[in-house]
């Protein structure tokens, strides 16, 4: 991160490099949100001209990280809203290994699908309150500073979050 | 028995509680199965999520170079749009731009309004008057400027005026018999 205000650097050799270093964590963060990888990779995109666009904001390189996450963040849940949140897995993009069969990727994706299928359901910020708490692991504090709002409001976020996808899941078993 | 609420259990799955919410549910969950069966259905949906964390294939070095040069569009882009609105934003009426704009509005505004009412002024109505002497005719304007047709002692004499100012007299001189015309009239 300190490259971006090392003044020795060209303008466009420092925000390559600052792209460089963070785009696979902002990429993976985004698709967790949206679980599509070109949504995914034009929302990472879009994170980054934000950013880059108010450079100074990016002088305190402690915060810089933080800042970037809440962008990407910020940018993904605009997304979810604006689009009512339609999810497309294209087949060369499902998850798959070379020793599973054709049969078991098959499985796994319609469970992912599933799982999507419940995302579908929430609000875009319980959907991301839940995919940064549950999915990521992230402690409640942080996902209230990714989301700009207060742990009582995440905690709330988080509790709608889960019981919408539980009441989904108990509605498919039966 | 008082039941926690749905919200307190699904928080309590993960751990979100805060200490005493926790200990409280947890010497709930203790004595009760029936909560201890909609706990574990919230861990149940706990252990499934993770798997959306699963990434696809993904040629990272690709991707590295699609979005640095589409950031690096992107930002030229904006560039070019910002140059555009730059007089606009320029011209943006903030701070002390809007003080002094304000002050200017208000100094127009109250010169308009001082020139459109000017003070009362005295406006006397043109009185015009005619009057005859003892040898002629004396005309006198609005303006108080005078004119004066002398008539040489004729006893029958024709005088004439206009509105443009000019004033004329005939008559016939009783003595030699000639006949005058005189016509005088205000400088413009």
């Amino acid at each position: 991160m300190s490259d971006v205000i090392e003044p020795g650097l060209e303008l466009q050799e420092r925000q390559n490099r600052f792209v460089s270093q963070n785009f696979r964590r902002i990429f993976v963060q985004i698709y967790h949100l949206v679980q599509n990888v070109a949504d995914a990779q034009d929302l990472t995109q879009e994170a980054f001209i934000k950013a880059l666009q108010h450079q100074e904001q990016l002088k305190d390189e402690h915060k810089a990280a933080h800042w970037l996450s809440r962008i990407a963040t910020n940018t993904a849940i605009d997304f979810l809203r604006r689009s009512g949140r339609a999810t497309f897995c294209e087949l060369d993009e499902a998850p798959e290994s070379h020793s599973e069969s054709p049969e078991a990727i098959l499985l796994r994706s319609e469970h992912r699908e599933y799982l999507e299928d419940g995302l579908r359901l929430l609000s875009a910020r319980e959907r991301a309150a839940l995919i940064m708490r549950d999915v990521e692991g992230l402690p409640a504090e942080e996902v209230a500073e990714r989301l700009n709002c207060s742990k009582a409001t995440v905690r709330s976020h988080i509790a709608n979050g889960r019981t919408k996808f539980r009441r989904y899941m108990e509605r498919r078993k039966r | 028995m008082r039941h926690p609420n749905q919200a307190t259990l699904a928080l309590q799955a993960g751990g979100d509680l805060g200490p005493i919410r926790s200990w409280w549910t947890a010497r709930h969950l203790a004595r009760c199965a029936e909560c201890r069966e909609e706990l574990a259905g919230y861990n149940e949906m706990r252990e499934l999520l993770p798997e959306l964390a699963e990434l696809p294939e993904i040629s990272w070095n690709r991707m590295a170079a699609e979005i640095k040069a589409n950031v690096r569009l992107g930002l030229e882009a904006g560039e070019c749009v910002r140059e555009v609105e730059m007089p606009r934003n320029g011209a943006s009426l903030t701070g002390w731009r809007a003080v002094v704009a304000f002050a200017s509005v208000i100094v127009l505004v109250g010169g308009c309004l001082v020139l459109e009412r000017p003070a009362p002024r005295a406006v006397h109505a043109a009185e015009t008057s005619v009057e005859s002497t003892g040898d002629g005719i004396q005309y006198q304007n609005g303006d108080n400027r005078m004119l004066g047709l002398m008539n040489g002692g004729a006893q029958k004499a024709v005088y004439t005026l206009d509105a443009q100012g000019s004033m004329g007299a005939r008559y016939i001189d009783p003595v030699t018999g000639s006949i005058t015309v005189s016509t005088v009239s205000y400088a413009q």
